[in-house]
C-alpha cells in the first residue's frame, strides 16, 4: 500500500512539467527536489547516526565545483562531472571522518564546521583553479545522446530523476539492517560494541554516502544556476538543510522529505528581505529546538503513543 | 631565501597580539564547555556586539579608550546573561548537538538584526591614541595594538587568580571536574553556569573592544573568528583553558609568519591543517582533555 502511494507521488511529481509551463514554478520545483535530497543526506548522518555534520555545506560546494570544473576546465561531460562530484566527496569524507570520528561527537561537529569554512576559503582564494570570487559562469546545458536539457522544464527531469533515485537509495539504506545499526549507534554506542559490531565502519560509510549524495546534488544545482561562485558555499544553504531536517524530524525519513518539499517554497515567500529571511530562519531554529526537538514527525509519534497509552487505561 | 630579521620580529610581535586576542575568545569557549559541556555558537556574535559597543561608546565618550572598553565589556556581559537566562538554561549537559543548533539560531538572529540596523558597511573606529605608536628602529607598533595585547595578558592573569583563589572560580572548577560531587557539597550548577557564561562573554567583549580599533568592524567579523576559536579549542583539548591559550598563541604566530611569506590562502588554511594533524597524532588535543585544569 505504502509502496503504491510512493510510486504515485513520485510519478505525479515527475508529471509537473506537463501541468505548468511557468519557469518560475519549475525553478522552485528543481530547488525543492535538490534541497530535499541534500536534507535527506544530512538526515542520514545526523538523524540516523547522530553525528551533526556541518561538512555537508563543503560537500555541496565541492560537488558543484567538481561538476563545473570537469566540464569547463577538463573537457568532460556533465554526467562525468557528477560522477567526480560523488567520488571526490566520498574520498574526502573518509579522509576527514577517520581521524575525527575516533575522538567522539564533540570534535566531529567542530571539525566538520571548520572543513566547511576551509572549502569556502579555497573557493575564494585558489584563483587558478576556481577563478576566485568571479566564479565560473556560462555552464552549458547537459545533454544525452543529442537530447539537450536546455529549458527549465527539461532540466526538471534531471532533478526529478536524481531525487527519485537518491531518495529511493537512501530509503532502502535507512530501512535496512545497516540503517537500524546506525540508529543503534546513535542511541547506545557501548551496547552496539557489546553486540560485537564495530561502529567505526558504519559511521564512516554513512558519512561517505551522505557526502557523495550531497555532492552530486550540489553538482546538479550548479548546472541549474548555470554559474558557480563562492556564494554557492554561503552558510544559508547549510541552514536550509538543517531547518528541513529539524522541522521534519531528525531520524524520520519521510518527515524530512515532506519538510524539504514544503520548506523549499518558504525562501520564495520570504524573498522581500534577506535579513528578515535569515532572522526568521534563526527564530525557527531556536523555537523548534526548544519546543519540539524531534520535529513534526517526533511530535506526531508522541501524540500517537499518548493515544495508545490512553487506550490502555 | 634571505629573511630580514626585522621583518621577522615585526611578524612575531603581530602574531603574539593576534594570538592573545584569539585566546580571549577560545578561553571563553573552553570555560563554557568545561562547566556546561556545550559549545556556544553565538560566541562570535558576542565579540561583534563588543566591537559595535566600542564603536558607539568611543565617540560618545570623547574617544577615551578605557571607559569605552568598560562599556563594551558590560554590554557583552548583559548579552551573555540574556542568552543564558532565556535559552542556555534549558539545555542539559548531554545535549551537545542541541546546544549547537540553538546557539546557531541565536547567532543568525543577532548577526542579521545588527546587519539590518547598521548595514554591513565596515565601520572604522578611532580612539584617543589615533594611529600613534612606538618606533623601535624600523619596527613600528601602534598603541592600540600594544594595549590590546597587554589587556588580554592582564585578563588571563586575573582569570587565573579568580579560578584558582576565589570561591566563585573554585565552584566552576568543581562543577567541571565532578558534577555530582559538586552538587553534593551544595554548589548550584545553574548559578555557576550563569557565572561562567557571563565571565566568558566579558572576555569576549574585551576581545571585541580591543579588536575594534585594529580592524574594520562589520556584523560578520565574529563569525569569521569563531571558526578559528572552535578549532583552537579542539587543538588545545576541549575544556582545557591553558591548552586553548597556548594553541591560540601558536596559531597567531603561525598565521602571522605564513602570512608574511606565503599567499593569504595558506594563512587561513593553516588552522584546519593544524587541527587535522593534531587529531591524527593526539585525538584528545595536544594537552590531555582535563576537567578545566589550571596548571
Amino acid at each position: 500500500m505504502k509502496a503504491i502511494a510512493l510510486l504515485i507521488a513520485a510519478l505525479a511529481a515527475g508529471a509537473l512539467p506537463l501541468l505548468t509551463d511557468s519557469n518560475y514554478i519549475l525553478g522552485i520545483a528543481v530547488s525543492a527536489a535538490i534541497y530535499t535530497v541534500a536534507a535527506a543526506a544530512l538526515n542520514l548522518i545526523y538523524g540516523y547516526t547522530g553525528l551533526l555534520s556541518f561538512a555537508q555545506l563543503g560537500f555541496w560546494g565541492i560537488g558543484g565545483y567538481a561538476a563545473a570544473l570537469t566540464v569547463m576546465s577538463f573537457g568532460g561531460t556533465f554526467w562525468q562531472g557528477l560522477l567526480w562530484a560523488a567520488l571526490v566527496n566520498a574520498a574526502l569524507a573518509l579522509a576527514i571522518g577517520y581521524p575525527t570520528l575516533r575522538t567522539g561527537r564533540h570534535a566531529f561537529v567542530i571539525v566538520t564546521l571548520t572543513f566547511a569554512l576551509l572549502v569556502n576559503l579555497i573557493a575564494r582564494d585558489w584563483v587558478e583553479l576556481t577563478r576566485g570570487p568571479l566564479g565560473i559562469p556560462g555552464l552549458p546545458a547537459p545533454s544525452v545522446l543529442g537530447f539537450e536539457f536546455h529549458s527549465t522544464a527539461r532540466f526538471y527531469w534531471i532533478a526529478w530523476g536524481y531525487a527519485v533515485l537518491a531518495l529511493g537509495g537512501l530509503y532502502a539504506l535507512c530501512s535496512s539492517r545497516i540503517g537500524r545499526t546506525l540508529v543503534a549507534i546513535k542511541q547506545n554506542e557501548p551496547l552496539v560494541r557489546a553486540q560485537g559490531i564495530s561502529p567505526m565502519p558504519y559511521k564512516l560509510a554513512a558519512f561517505a554516502v551522505s557526502a557523495a549524495v550531497t555532492g552530486t546534488a550540489g553538482g546538479i544545482f550548479a548546472f541549474h544556476l548555470r554559474i558557480i561562485d563562492p556564494l554557492f558555499l554561503d552558510f544559508y544553504y547549510m541552514q536550509t538543510f538543517l531547518i528541513m531536517v529539524i522541522i521534519g524530524g531528525a531520524g524520520s525519513f519521510w518527515g524530512v522529505v515532506a519538510a524539504g518539499v514544503a520548506l523549499s517554497a518558504l525562501p520564495e515567500v520570504l524573498r522581500f528581505s534577506t535579513d528578515f529571511r535569515m532572522i526568521i530562519y534563526g527564530l525557527v531554529l531556536v523555537v523548534a529546538m526548544l519546543v519540539m526537538p524531534n520535529g513534526i514527525a517526533g511530535w506526531l509519534q508522541q501524540r500517537r503513543l499518548a493515544r495508545l497509552r490512553a487506550a490502555l487505561q | 631565501m634571505s629573511v630580514d630579521p626585522l621583518y621577522l620580529v615585526q611578524l612575531t610581535l603581530n602574531g603574539i597580539t593576534l594570538g592573545l586576542l584569539y585566546a580571549l575568545i577560545a578561553v571563553g569557549l573552553a570555560l563554557i564547555f568545561g562547566v556546561m559541556e556545550i559549545i556556544n555558537f553565538a560566541h562570535g556574535e558576542l565579540l561583534m556586539v563588543g566591537a559595535f559597543a566600542m564603536s558607539f561608546a568611543l565617540p560618545a565618550m570623547g574617544l577615551l579608550y578605557w571607559p569605552s572598553v568598560a562599556v563594551a565589556i558590560l554590554a557583552t556581559m548583559i548579552a551573555g546573561l540574556v542568552i543564558y537566562e532565556t535559552l542556555l538554561v534549558r539545555l542539559r549537559p548531554e545535549e551537545f548537538e542541541r546546544s549547537i543548533l540553538v546557539t546557531l539560531g541565536v547567532s543568525i538572529i543577532v548577526l542579521h538584526v545588527v546587519q539590518y540596523l547598521f548595514t554591513a558597511n565596515p565601520r572604522l573606529v578611532d580612539t584617543q591614541y589615533g594611529f600613534d605608536g612606538i618606533q623601535i628602529g624600523a619596527i613600528r607598533i601602534t598603541f592600540t595594538r600594544i594595549i590590546g595585547a597587554l589587556a588580554a595578558a592582564v585578563a588571563f592573569g586575573l582569570l587565573y587568580v579568580v579560578l584558582r583563589h576565589t570561591q566563585f572560580g573554585r565552584a566552576m572548577r568543581a562543577i567541571a571536574q565532578n558534577r555530582e560531587a559538586a552538587l553534593m557539597v551544595g554548589i548550584r550548577p545553574r548559578v555557576v553556569a550563569r557565572n561562567a557564561v557571563v565571565l566568558a562573554a566579558g572576555l569576549c567583549g574585551l576581545a571585541g573592544a580591543a579588536l575594534a580599533p585594529l580592524q574594520p568592524v562589520t556584523p560578520g567579523m565574529g563569525q569569521f573568528l569563531i571558526f578559528k576559536a572552535f578549532a583552537l579549542v579542539i587543538i588545545g583539548g576541549l575544556g582545557n583553558i591553558p591548552g586553548a591559550i597556548v594553541a591560540a598563541l601558536g596559531l597567531g604566530l603561525v598565521e602571522s609568519w605564513i602570512g608574511g611569506f606565503f599567499e593569504i590562502a595558506w594563512q587561513e588554511g593553516a588552522v584546519f591543517v593544524l587541527m587535522i594533524a593534531v587529531l591524527l597524532l593526539r585525538p584528545d588535543g595536544i594537552f590531555k582533555r582535563g576537567a578545566m585544569r589550571l596548571g
